[in-house]
């Protein structure tokens, strides 16, 4: 395996056979996914080789290769259950808190490999920011909410903070709406604005990466607005992947789509190119709505 | 299909009675109504009956067919069973001294006439009770000898006194050995029932300032001095014990510098082996020997403190001669000071007692006695407490009466085993338990239930433990009583007191320290191979580690308790005062109160599991990939989120702790005690004391006072006050509690 899987493949779509994946993993054939040739260009700063998981018996990842371009963002999409969250935290090992997982291959964040034993996973999960599905404030202050992973680090100086948290509130488009409120609690936000503060606490310690697992899917349109601008604003300064079911979404935020089926990833590629001319016709069915 | 045409087959439904207007709403609704009556009924019966034990109540002369007249204060009235039309009264008499009982049966046709006389008192004494009469005569006694023609009181002269003018009545008059007159003579300060009243209210108040100022001296400087004199006798002892040769043999200088020097040298080989082996490394030999080195240097600082040449405390012969000559006379000087508070206490007692005031019964014309055993001498006007003319009051002074009668209760300490006076200090030890057992149970509770819901894997093992301790909660908690008797007071006090009661030989020992030490190192190498990699499931040899490492942790630690109740380097704190004077080795209030939170320990986890548990996990989750440890998730987000929770299951445990009686009156609480178990005097809060408690006091003033019928009123004020006392620590609670809410926002 290695450097050689993630360059591009000749997979089932060049020969454009129709609806094929499906009834291929079926079979239980071997399956390589289709990655576009741009990627090869691309530095990386997160990749996967044949990474495998599983939840108890049963496989929820199925030898997912795939790079992770520096300071780009990443879209990952696919039908409910196809192992985008699983993959998603299994970049910062969350999957460590849940019983029975087990891990096959290999993903390594700027080349070190994550699941070696050497390798402290609370640093880890420092180099990493993420943002879950639901807004999960902490019961506390908007401030202590912001700042919460540099309380952790052990930071107690009252100036550090209180710039770090403007920093990121400012980031987040969220430090307009709350700066007269700090003290308050954080459960007295709306909706919009508590995924926004979870955005702010997630970059305050300026992570390499930025995990975002659906982090609009709980909010109305006008929110998911300003979330996808913010996210746009920030792509400069992090790379980042983010789970979404909204193809408009995926299209218009992020430079490149990982199309995932199945546990399988399927096809991999910039996002103009996923979303208006896919090699295979099941991304673009999925992608047309008319399928998954 | 047609839906009017009938169908012959259809089945006919009915409706029978029970569905018709609710009848299961009316039994429910019922049930409820009835509970809420029952604690409603509780709630007014106390309240009324402890609330109307000071009320003042009128004073009747009664005078009976037969002609008897006798004074009392009118309680209930009821129907003669089996009579028509006949009542009787329950009549408060009081003047048990005299030889009858506090409270008597009247019934209506018995009665020839009542009166209510203005100048019929209730006098409330120190001693025996309440005494119902007439205030005739208030007077002092002054024996004094003059020299022959020095002259000395005449009979009926005038003459002035602390308390005002008086008029001298010679009782007897003698001659003493040599030749001088010694006259007993009566200075009559008021003879007659209107005037006497006023004059006694005038001379009672000065006498009262008089009795508080002896007494002051007698609560503060006496005890003061006796415990400095008892200090010193255990001094004494102490030296006394290390006097001559040493106990045992200390390792020589040089020995314990090698050692010391081979400790350090362990350390910081154990430090620079533990950096050559980072996180996770697989050279599996290194790290098991950096722990070794660890444990080792860990035993021998053990060594080192212990060991070390100053350890023996025996002292020279010729020095323990010179200290206890001093301790020796410190101690004269001080039982001559404290004979002299006494003699002085004593000779002021004397004089005020000679102040005396006759109070009259109808009845037989008797008075109030100075004691039962001198019938034939008047009372001293030191032992009245308060005299209430109840007829003579108004609404005003009724309830100035009634006000100060509960500020007696509350501020003052108990008499006549607690019949009479108040309960200041039932209330001190009361509190003083409920908030020690708090402060004892909830870290205890809180932090087994973190493990428990946070850290255990749940399984058998972590429900059968939560089924033990809901058992634990059934347990009848006389049963902690006896436990909290054998393990802490005999046992753990013991140990304070005066070390372990069999030490283990020193090689012995040494040796169990070394098996200790072998056990932890196993301890640690099993950790080792529990350690599942990351992202693999646990294996065979993962699993079979993490049991061995749990059975070596439970082995050490059973070991180290072990070690430690059987030292030879500990000869307890307290041994001085062996045997007549336990410290920590007998009922104490620590002990009660540590019993106490022991009993109410499943409460306390119960609640905080639950509170935990309601904290959301996303919560967690986001908490966790912000980078925190585990702990520190716990710590900033888990236990901010469940304090309300805890905070009930405090309140619980407070209000279980408070009202338990059964276990305390194994382990510390008394019927009466001088000492208080919180005082001004260093450490302050003496956990060593034992204490009096609401609970108990209630028992003893109900089944064990020698007059159970005059303290059953007090029995009733007692109980509101405990449950005032229980419900007010509660709304404190719950006022903390509703505090955290609001600064923590909604929702946990
Ligand atoms: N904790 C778990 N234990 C067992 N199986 C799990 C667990 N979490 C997820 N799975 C399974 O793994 C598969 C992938 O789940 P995952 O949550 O990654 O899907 P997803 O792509 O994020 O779906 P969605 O779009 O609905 O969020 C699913 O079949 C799911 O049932
Ligand atoms: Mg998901």
């Amino acid at each position: 395996m290695g450097d050689a899987v993630i360059e591009p493949k000749k997979g089932l779509g060049s020969e454009r056979r129709g609806l094929r994946v499906a009834e291929v993993i079926r079979a239980g054939e071997s399956f390589d996914a289709e990655v576009h040739a741009e990627l090869a260009d691309e530095p990386e700063i997160l990749r996967a080789d044949t990474f495998s998981l599983w939840y108890g018996e049963s496989r929820a990842l199925y030898d997912i290769s795939m790079k992770l371009p520096r300071g780009k963002v990443t879209a990952l999409i696919g039908p409910s259950g196809c192992g985008k969250s699983t993959l998603l935290r299994s970049v910062n090992r969350m999957n460590d808190l849940v019983d029975g997982v087990r891990v096959d291959g290999e993903i390594r964040l700027e080349g070190e490999s994550i699941y070696d034993p050497r390798v402290d996973v609370i640093e880890l999960r420092k180099r990493l920011g993420m943002v879950f599905q639901k807004p999960n404030p902490f019961p506390m202050s908007i401030f202590e909410n912001v700042v919460y992973p540099l309380r952790i680090d052990g930071e107690r100086r009252k100036g550090v903070l209180a710039q770090a948290c403007e920093r990121a509130l400012r980031q987040a488009a969220l430090w307009d709406e709350v700066k007269d409120r700090l003290k308050q609690s954080a459960l007295g936000l709306s909706g919009g604005q508590q995924q926004r503060l979870c955005i702010a606490r997630a970059i305050v310690a300026d992570p390499e990466v930025l995990l975002l697992d659906e982090p609009c899917s709980a909010l109305d349109p006008v929110a998911t607005m300003r979330i996808e601008e913010l996210i746009s604003e920030i792509a400069e300064r992090y790379t980042v992947l983010i789970v979404t079911h909204n193809m408009q979404q995926a299209a218009r935020v992020s430079n490149f789509t990982a199309f995932m089926y199945l546990g399988r990833l399927v096809e991999y590629g910039p996002s103009e190119a996923i979303f208006s001319r896919p090699i295979l016709p099941e991304t673009e069915q999925y992608v047309t709505g008319r399928f998954g | 299909m047609s839906t009017t045409s009938p169908n012959p087959d259809r089945h006919q439904r009915r409706t029978p009675i029970s569905a018709h207007g609710e009848p299961a709403m009316w039994v429910t609704a019922g049930a409820l109504i009835l509970c809420l009556a029952l604690i409603l009924g509780l709630a007014i019966v106390i309240v009324w009956r402890g609330g109307s034990t000071f009320l003042v109540r009128p004073v009747h002369e009664v005078t009976l067919a037969d002609g008897t007249v006798f004074l009392g204060s009118p309680f209930e009235s009821e129907a003669v069973p089996g009579e028509d039309g006949q009542t009787r009264r329950r009549y408060r008499v009081g003047n048990r001294d005299l030889g009858q009982d506090s409270y008597r049966w009247v019934r209506s046709d018995e009665i020839a006439s009542i009166a209510t006389p203005s100048d019929g008192v209730m006098v409330e004494r120190r001693e025996w009770g309440v005494f119902f009469g007439r205030i005739q005569r208030v007077y002092l006694i002054r024996e004094q000898e003059y020299e022959p023609g020095a002259g000395g009181p005449a009979d009926g002269e005038r003459v002035n006194t602390d308390f005002g003018p008086a008029t001298v009545r010679v009782i007897q008059e003698s001659e003493t050995e040599d030749g001088d007159r010694r006259v007993l003579a009566h200075l009559v300060l008021a003879d007659d029932a209107p005037e006497a009243r006023g004059i006694f209210g005038h001379v009672h108040d000065t006498v009262l300032d008089r009795r508080a100022s002896i007494e002051s001296l007698n609560r503060h400087r006496v005890p003061l001095l006796q415990e400095r004199l008892s200090r010193l006798e255990w001094k004494r002892r102490g030296i006394e014990r290390r006097t001559g040769a040493s106990r045992r043999e200390v390792m020589p200088v040089w020995t314990w510098g090698l050692t010391a020097l081979a400790t350090i040298a362990t350390g910081l080989g154990a430090a620079r082996l533990s950096r050559m082996v980072p996180r996770g490394s697989r050279k599996y030999g290194l790290r098991v020997l950096s722990m070794a080195a660890a444990i080792l240097c860990a035993m021998g600082v053990l060594g080192v403190v212990t060991e070390h040449p100053w350890s023996d405390d025996s002292i020279p012969v010729e020095r323990a001669s010179e200290l206890i000559a001093d301790i020796d006379a410190d101690r004269a000087r001080l039982s001559e000071e404290l004979g002299r508070v006494l003699e002085e206490i004593n000779a002021r007692r004397e004089r005020l007692d000679r102040v005396r005031v006759v109070i009259v019964e109808p009845t037989g014309g008797r008075f109030s006695p100075l004691s039962v055993s001198e019938p034939g001498e008047p009372m001293a006007v030191a032992d009245v407490v308060r005299v209430v003319a109840a007829n003579d009051l108004g609404l005003a002074g009724k309830l100035r009466v009634y006000l100060a009668r509960w500020w007696e209760f509350l501020s003052d300490r108990p008499r006549a085993n607690g019949a009479e006076g108040g309960v200041f200090p039932v209330i001190v030890g009361t509190v003083t338990l409920t908030l020690l057992l708090t402060v004892a149970v909830v870290p205890l509770g809180v932090i087994s239930a973190l493990y428990l819901r946070e850290y255990a894997r749940q399984g058998i093992v972590t429900s059968l433990i939560r089924i033990a301790i809901n058992n634990l909660a059934g347990v009848p908690s006389i049963v902690y009583g006896m436990f909290g008797l054998g393990f802490f007071c005999y046992g753990l006090g013991g140990w304070v007191d005066s070390g372990p009661a069999n030490a283990a030989p020193r090689g012995f020992w040494w040796g169990l320290v070394g098996l200790t030490g072998v056990i932890v190192l196993g301890g640690v190498i099993s950790v080792m191979f529990a350690a599942r990699r990351p992202g693999r499931p646990a294996t065979a040899v993962n699993r079979f580690a993490g049991a061995l490492a749990w059975v070596m942790w439970l082995s050490a630690a059973g070991l180290a308790v072990y070690l430690v109740s059987s030292t030879p380097y500990f000869d307890g704190w307290f041994t001085e005062k062996l045997p007549e004077r336990p410290t920590f080795g007998g009922r104490g209030i620590l002990w009660a109160s540590l019993t106490l939170a022991l009993l109410t320990l499943p409460v306390v986890i119960v609640a905080t599991e639950e509170a935990i548990s309601a904290v959301p996990n996303s919560i967690r989750e986001g908490s966790i990939a912000s980078g925190a440890s585990r702990w520190q998730t716990i710590r900033r987000v888990v236990l901010p989120g469940a304090l309300p929770g805890i905070m009930t299951g405090a309140i619980l445990a407070m209000a279980r702790g408070a009202g338990e009686v059964a276990p305390l009156m194994l382990v510390g609480a008394v019927n009466f005690t001088q000492s208080s178990p919180v005082s001004a005097e260093a450490p302050f809060l003496h956990g060593d004391r034992t204490f009096m408690h609401l609970g108990f006091h209630i028992y003893n003033l109900g089944f064990q006072s020698p007059d159970s019928q005059a303290t059953e009123p007090l029995v009733w004020t007692t109980t509101l006050l405990l449950v005032a006392i229980v419900v007010a620590l509660n709304l404190a609670a719950v006022m903390i509690r509703a505090k955290l809410r609001g600064k923590h926002g909604a929702a946990i």
